[in-house]
């Protein structure tokens, strides 16, 4: 106390203040050093998110742009199936009639219509039948039908595919890369948005192939989750927290909690389909069993973030609503538990993110299975985007792999969507006080 | 309000200070200067004679003699060997004191001795610590408050709390002094719960602070004014008993005198309990004074004996600050 005025002074005291003055410097060298350690960090992470995103970025983006082809289709009276158009083999039809305007004479065995045939979606052919289908009088005309070219002419046009690519990794014929360059030179293939990519369920054709089946498959599941596992989690950890008698009993429940927690998520799903699908006999691949089984998954997440948030409300607060002759159950549910609500809302949104990005415990319940259609309830049977990525990318053909990345943004726009929509509800309740 | 003019009139019109104060004012323990420094604020509180009618008739009653007196109102509270444990440990030790009804009565004594705790057991604040036990009696006009039949919730209808630290709800001051009757279902209809607000407020002497923002937060408050909305709260309800746990310790001169003029008129209508640290404000506010020691009661007994003439030596080794 009696040194504090002649640290200033430069008396016998100056070397004190020398040495003060050194650890001073080495303090601020400690300082910097963490700070750039702080910065190098921030930056190896953001530096590998963009490395990521970017990849799947460039990978993905030509996922969102698909090729079409205008074709002219003589309805030959000789080969359309009257009765029952979608019948007809039109890509046949349609590769012998291309090879004639081309010139080209075929084989014996027809090798060059069944390349020129390679060219053409299925799509085609159901395009073709349906307008023959809604207007029979077309049959002896000629009508010019627009239909996606197939995946591999698809990579083609994309520069995916070259050329140069080396002969035994490409799907396409020096040939019919001459042919796809002619018809490219005669106007007749556009470029447009995939528009199929979100209209339309999975399929075993690239260029048919949608997501909107999963996408609708895996809100339905988190609508699910949500609903059963949000009320069921805070309920639970309200009760816990402000309820429940402390003992042994709570604390071996507390215990469990935490160690459910992190119980591998494979689990849940071997769990689910004992559960769910074998005992109560819900149906398979589901919405509804995929909800129920992120539920679960997400309930102890769910019950610690709440737990936690509960305990961070002030007790001056519970102790000012008591006393005020508040009953237990008035101080929880119109002081703590408001007062919590940020805390419990950041739970349930990382509970939430983390159910949408699941796949093992899908895989268990059947979800991994092709699905082609969009489902329309929460019994029938669904992807889910995780589970659709996993397929896709386990795909042969390599126009899913374009997708897959597609599938991945798609995924994360999802996600960020849906974590936008929960902060500005947290916001919400954090202006409620 | 009233009570103020009628104080104020008496220091203009020249007349001796209320003579029953002279006593506390000439006490070793009391610097002068505090008592004018209350009045002052008073003063600057400005006289208003808008107050809720329905209180008039106690204000404007003449002020009866109670500072260098024994208690003014019958026994509210009556403790009987009470006994306070938390878990093995014992918190305090067969306390019995009555505390009469309108009358400020403080809990003195060193951090520790057990003054909160005997001030927890009166509204059963204890029940909320887990492990907390109490034996013994405590009668409230005549009834145990431990008793099975008693209901804590009635029971902290009936006796409000103050706490240390401001505790406003982080809502509205509105909704912070409607809180209290909308649970109790004390008034019926907006119009009644504004009454009910505006008088608490007025009570309190807060209304004129924040007449235009009752619907801004609470907490947005400084620490004086958050105090007299935490007491405008207990109010609202009109508890029979206030408990006080430090209500001055978290704030400064200037609102500790505020709240001392504000228990100085509530008296009037409550009996007031007061845990303090600080003596001169026991001085200040209070009639009656209890002395605890180590969880035990040393003494009690009228304020003006126990700082001028203390019976245990203990007590006057405290008060004239040789240890504590």
């Amino acid at each position: 106390m009696t040194d504090a005025p002649k640290l200033m002074g430069d008396g016998p005291r100056a070397p004190r203040v020398d040495r003060l003055r050194a650890g001073l410097k080495r303090r601020y060298a400690r300082e910097f050093r963490f700070r750039l350690y702080g910065l190098l960090a921030i930056g190896l992470a953001v530096g590998f998110l963009l490395l990521l995103l970017g990849r799947i970025f460039e990978q993905g983006h030509t996922a969102f742009v698909t090729n079409e082809m205008t074709v002219p289709v003589y309805m030959d009276p000789a080969r359309v199936d009257r009765a029952y158009p979608h019948g007809t083999n039109f890509e046949q039809l349609v590769a012998e009639q291309q090879l004639r305007r081309f010139g080209i004479q075929d084989d014996a065995t027809g090798t060059a219509a069944a390349e020129m045939r390679q060219l053409f979606s299925s799509e085609l052919r159901f395009k073709a039948a349906d307008r023959v289908a809604a207007e029979p009088g077309l049959i002896g005309q000629t009508v010019t039908i627009a239909a996606p070219v197939a995946d591999n002419a698809d990579l083609y046009f994309k520069g995916e595919i070259t050329l140069a690519t080396p002969a035994d990794q490409r799907l396409l014929s020096d040939r019919q890369i001459a042919w796809l360059d002619r018809m490219k030179a005669e106007g007749a293939v556009r470029a447009h948005f995939n528009t199929a990519l979100f209209t339309r369920g999975d399929s075993t054709e690239p260029e048919q192939a949608g997501l909107l089946g999963a996408v609708i498959g895996s809100a339905l599941m988190l609508l699910v989750t949500a609903v059963i596992a949000i009320p069921l989690g805070v309920g639970a950890a309200v009760y816990l927290e402000e309820f429940a008698p402390k003992g042994r009993l709570t604390d071996l429940i507390e215990v469990n909690i935490n160690n459910l927690a992190a119980v591998p998520s494979i689990i849940y799903g071997l769990l689910g389909l004992m559960l769910f699908i074998n005992w109560m006999q819900l149906p398979r691949a589901s919405p509804l069993v995929g909800g129920l089984v992120l539920a679960l998954m997400a309930l102890p997440t769910i019950i610690i973030a709440t737990r936690s948030s509960l305990k961070a409300v002030p007790p001056s607060i519970r102790e000012a609503a008591l006393a005020l002759g508040a009953s237990k159950t008035q101080t929880v549910f119109q002081h703590t538990l408001p007062l919590a609500m940020p805390g419990v809302m950041t739970g349930a949104i990382i509970s939430m993110a983390h159910a949408l990005g699941e796949t093992a415990p899908l895989l268990l319940i059947g979800m991994v299975n092709f699905v082609p259609g969009i489902p329309h309830g929460f019994g029938e049977p669904t992807g889910a985007l995780p589970s659709l990525i996993y397929i896709w990318e386990n795909a042969s053909e390599r126009a899913f792999h374009e997708r897959t990345a597609a599938a991945i943004l798609v995924l994360l726009a999802f996600m960020i969507v849906m974590n936008a929509a929960a902060i500005l509800l947290r916001r919400h309740f954090e202006r409620r006080w | 309000m009233k009570f103020r003019i009628f104080r104020a009139a008496d220091k203009d019109a020249g007349g001796p200070a209320d003579p029953t104060e002279a006593p506390r004012m000439g006490g070793a323990v009391l610097p002068a200067a505090t008592t004018e420094t209350r009045d002052g604020s008073m003063l600057e509180a400005g006289p208003s004679n808008d107050g809720p009618p329905a209180l008039a008739p106690t204000l404007t009653a003449p002020r009866p003699l109670h500072a260098g007196g024994g208690p003014t109102g019958p026994t509210k509270i009556a403790a009987r060997d009470v006994s306070v444990f938390y878990g093995a440990k014992q918190a305090l030790f067969d306390v019995s004191l009555d505390i009469p009804d309108k009358t400020v009565t403080s809990l003195i004594g060193p951090s520790g001795c057990g003054k909160s705790t005997f001030l927890r057991t009166m509204n059963r604040m204890n029940d909320t610590i887990p492990g907390a036990k109490v034996t013994g009696r405590i009668e409230m006009d005549g009834e145990d408050v431990n008793d099975r039949s008693v209901d804590p919730v009635l029971l902290r209808a009936r006796v409000g709390m103050v706490f240390q630290k401001p505790n406003p709800f982080p809502k509205t001051i509105y909704e912070n002094v409607a809180y209290g009757p909308r649970i109790h279902g004390l008034a019926s209809g907006k119009a009644e719960l504004d009454a009910v607000v505006e008088a608490s407020l007025k009570r309190a002497g807060l209304w004129e602070e924040v007449v235009d923002r009752l619907h801004s937060p609470g907490t947005g408050l400084s620490g004086g004014q958050q105090q007299r909305l935490v007491i405008a709260r207990a109010i609202a309800i009109e508890p029979e008993v206030i408990l006080m746990d430090e209500p001055c310790s978290a704030l400064d001169p200037i609102a500790t005198a505020k709240i001392e003029e504000l228990i100085d008129e509530l008296r009037e209508r409550y009996c007031i309990v007061i845990v303090t640290h600080s003596m001169a404000q026991a001085a200040r506010v209070s009639q009656r004074t209890a002395f605890f020691h180590l969880g035990r009661l040393v003494e009690t007994g009228d304020t003006e004996e126990i700082f001028t003439n203390p019976r245990e030596r203990r007590t006057l080794d405290y008060i004239t600050g040789r240890f504590g």
